[in-house]
């Protein structure tokens, strides 16, 4: 839980004042919020990548008992 | 516990930097604009890259003196795993490069550096394939890792330092100061980089799991 | 010591009494440079010049240096393994090898100058960048050989295993000799030269440290 307050704290801390001049970037598209749509895919991307890893892990992980019971009998 | 904490660190780390890389504040720079943000996704890549060939290394070292087949499947994996790193890294590099430097490839030594570093490891597989006794490749591959490597070194760290690079920090300064990486870029940077290097190595131990898995069941 | 140069004599005893592979070499250098001569005429660009020159001392080097463990029969194998100090041998061999890469790219570019002109401000320099060139070249290849010849022999083995590792090696070299024809003073190549001779110390070194596994596998 504790993690998680730390990690929102830090997210929070990043979000206030874009307005600054000068150098274009895409404050348009941070003030509707569209930037949490990006967010969001990349997240989901990411996620999938890790189910996929933990599921690998976790197979191999059967495999390795598997054989070390069968060596053990 | 411990067995799964780090792999729990790695992906709330890269979800943080994921987070926190998209949405934080970051320099307003000309040319560059948002694509800043590509520090968080591409320099982590090239960091993993060199954190596993260092295992690399350091398990080829352990090799040569001891002699336990272990060592030298740890050193072959790792390096494997650094390639894909150093894959992603070239790949992303090559697009963002196109969109700041205006070119798919810029002469520039760091990424003649990294090209090259990769073909040392190219040459490194071929090496283990052309040797097919077992203790005579693990031998030859771990000597040419340990040789090789060190050239490479010279070639990342001090080669750039000689010339103007395109990249921040070289050409004088080895820091990232130029690209005014503010405390804020490092609060974001930093975890991403653990965060990757740690992926890296749980995709290591899942591939040296199943390596050792397929060696007992050969036998 | 005292066995160090007797080895290097055995060498270059050995090497001149089957001239042909000494002399082949020297017939492909020639002949590159003739072919380079008549597929450019004149060369007016020093860059390109410069790099040729490195690309063609190269490919030199790794057929000069390429048949140095590869050519040892099974008998001579055992008799060094038994009777010689790994690192003795291997330190012959480096020393033989800069010795005779010395002597080839002196000679390309004797040749060199000969068919596509002298373009070279500094020539002292860039003999002093041969030099350390051709003895980084043949110091690497010298070890690089050594795991070729124990990895079943193939030629093309020791091109794939050696290109890479002889980037940095060469792209400092060809920067020394690139000031060097342009005339530019000791203070803007020295950390050039620094870094050409710590490479230098380096290659030897490790090659040192290194060639005994090899002598076991």
């Amino acid at each position: 839980m504790k993690k998680f307050q730390l990690i929102l704290a830090l997210c929070m801390t990043c979000l206030p004042a874009f307005a600054q001049q000068g150098v274009d970037m895409a404050d348009t598209m941070r003030s509707e919020g569209k930037i949490y749509v990006v967010v969001g895919v990349m997240a989901i991307v990411f996620t999938v990548v890790l189910v996929y890893l933990v599921l690998l892990d976790r197979k191999i992980g059967r495999l390795e008992r598997k054989i070390r019971n069968r060596a053990g009998t | 516990m411990m067995r799964y904490v780090w792999k729990i660190a790695a992906a709330l780390l890269v979800y943080y930097s994921l987070v926190a890389g998209l949405t934080g504040e970051v320099p307003r720079m000309a040319i560059l604009n948002e694509t800043i943000r590509n520090i968080y996704f591409h320099v982590p890549m090239w960091f993993t890259m060199m954190a596993l060939f260092l295992v690399s290394l350091i398990y080829s070292l352990k090799y040569l003196s001891g002699s336990s087949p272990d060592h030298d499947l740890v050193a072959a994996e790792a390096a494997r795993v650094a390639m894909v790193f150093g894959i992603a890294g070239l790949l992303t590099g090559m697009l963002w490069a196109r969109f700041t430097w205006g070119a798919w490839w810029v002469n520039d030594t760091k990424l003649n550096g990294s090209a090259a570093t990769m073909l040392v490891y190219a040459a490194y597989f071929i090496l283990r394939n052309s040797v097919p006794e077992k203790q005579k490749r693990a031998r030859l591959s771990a000597v040419y890792a340990i040789f090789s490597f060190s050239l490479m070194i010279v070639f990342i760290m001090v080669l750039p330092r000689l010339t103007d690079s395109l990249h921040p920090g070289n050409g004088g300064n080895p820091a990232f100061g130029s690209y005014d990486l503010d405390s804020r870029m490092r609060a974001v940077f930093y975890p991403a980089v653990a965060g990757w290097i740690l992926v890296g190595l749980w995709i290591l131990q899942i591939r040296i799991r199943t390596r050792k898995l397929e060696n007992t069941v050969s036998i | 010591m005292r066995n160090i140069f007797t080895l290097v004599g055995k060498e270059i005893t050995l090497e001149w009494r089957n001239k042909y592979a000494l002399s082949g070499v020297f017939i492909y250098v020639i002949s590159t440079i003739f072919i380079c001569y008549n597929a450019f005429r004149q060369m007016i660009d020093p860059q390109a010049w410069n790099a040729l020159f490195w690309i063609i001392l190269l490919f030199a080097a790794v057929n000069a240096v390429a048949k140095s463990f590869m050519q040892e029969t099974r008998g001579l194998q055992l008799f060094y393994y038994s009777f010689l100090d790994p690192q003795q041998v291997i330190l012959a061999r480096i020393v033989y090898n800069s010795v005779l890469m010395t002597v080839i790219s002196l000679a390309s570019f004797g040749f060199y100058t000969v068919f596509l002109g002298n373009l070279v401000a500094d020539v002292p320099m860039f003999l002093l960048g041969l030099l350390l060139g051709s003895t980084g070249f043949a110091a690497v290849l010298t070890l690089v050989s050594a795991i070729a010849s124990r990895a079943g022999n193939s030629a093309s083995l020791m091109a794939v295993l050696s290109f890479p590792i002889l980037l940095p090696l060469l792209i400092t070299v060809i920067r020394f000799s690139r000031n060097a024809m342009e005339g530019f003073s000791w203070s803007v190549n020295n950390p050039h030269l620094l870094v050409l001779l710590s490479l230098n110390a380096l290659v030897i070194a490790l090659a040192y440290l290194l060639f005994p596994y090899i002598w076991k596998a």
